[in-house]
């Protein structure tokens, strides 16, 4: 039945925009996170993207995270000489981690979780309903 | 009462399986509301699915193949606007189809009700 197709598929949008939280959250933690020598680097942004493949078991294209990526942008550097981390000219790389950035992507996750939310109290209400026929 | 002459259930229970799909399918669209490059989907109106519906090739044999019917009554891709990575759900139109099919739902379950219940008083239940 469709209905409990929409179930499934609203389920799996959760679960990817869960993933795509614990990437945000993992970014977040992390963004002061440098090496602890000059030669090591600092913590590097991961990003996330997702596809739409063919799932056996369920029988129907679901989405699912394609890929959990590494940012490779250019790190910016911060003047302190009295880091471990500094190199000769007293320089530390930092995470190319942007708060403001991983705030929004926070919110656009939290969009998308509600929507499949919704979807599914909507689909689970006609269901009830078409249970309900029966009486 | 002649039952025959207005198929309600025939019609009501077209009307579900179409509302069904019609979830499944936003469901869809909606899980895939970050996936680069999803095109939403949407069903044919019922009005047009029903039109279509009854049309399939005629078997003069059983072990022939079904067949398919003449037009696919599925998948209509919209265009819209497109985000960057050529994403094109609007989570808002999509909520708002969603909630259209919920009332259509709601709307057919209470027909049925109902007209069970006529049957039930034509009973004496």
């Amino acid at each position: 039945m469709d209905i409990t197709k929409a179930l499934d598929i609203s389920a799996r949008g959760m679960d990817v925009q869960t993933t795509r939280l614990r990437v945000i959250a993992e970014n977040l933690a992390n963004q002061d996170t440098t090496g602890s020598d000059p030669r090591t680097e600092p913590y590097r942004r991961k990003t996330i993207t997702f596809a739409t493949e063919m799932d056996r078991a369920a029988g129907m294209p679901m989405v699912k995270v394609k890929k959990i990526g590494v940012d490779q942008s250019e790190l910016p550097r911060r003047y302190d000489p009295s880091h471990p981390a500094a190199d000769a000219q007293g320089y530390v790389r930092q995470p190319n981690v942007n708060a403001f950035v991983e705030m929004m992507d926070m919110r656009s996750a939290q969009r998308s979780y509600n929507a499949n939310v919704s979807v599914m109290q909507v689909a689970r209400g006609m269901l009830t309903r078409a249970i309900d026929l029966l009486k | 009462m002649d039952s025959t002459r207005i198929d309600l259930f025939d019609l009501a229970e077209r009307r579900l399986g179409w509302l069904d799909r019609r979830s499944a399918m936003l469901a869809e669209n909606i899980a895939n509301a970050d996936t680069p490059g999803w095109r939403p989907r949407d069903l044919l109106p019922f009005t047009a699915a029903l039109a279509q519906a009854g049309v399939a090739p005629l078997r003069t044999n059983p072990l022939h193949l079904a067949g398919t019917s003449i037009r696919d009554p599925a998948e209509r891709v919209q265009d819209g606007e497109r985000a960057p990575d050529g994403n094109a759900v609007r989570l808002d139109v999509e909520l708002t189809k969603v909630a259209d099919t919920d009332s259509a739902h709601l709307l057919v379950t209470d027909l049925w009700k109902k007209y069970i219940g006529l049957y039930r008083t034509a009973l004496g239940r």
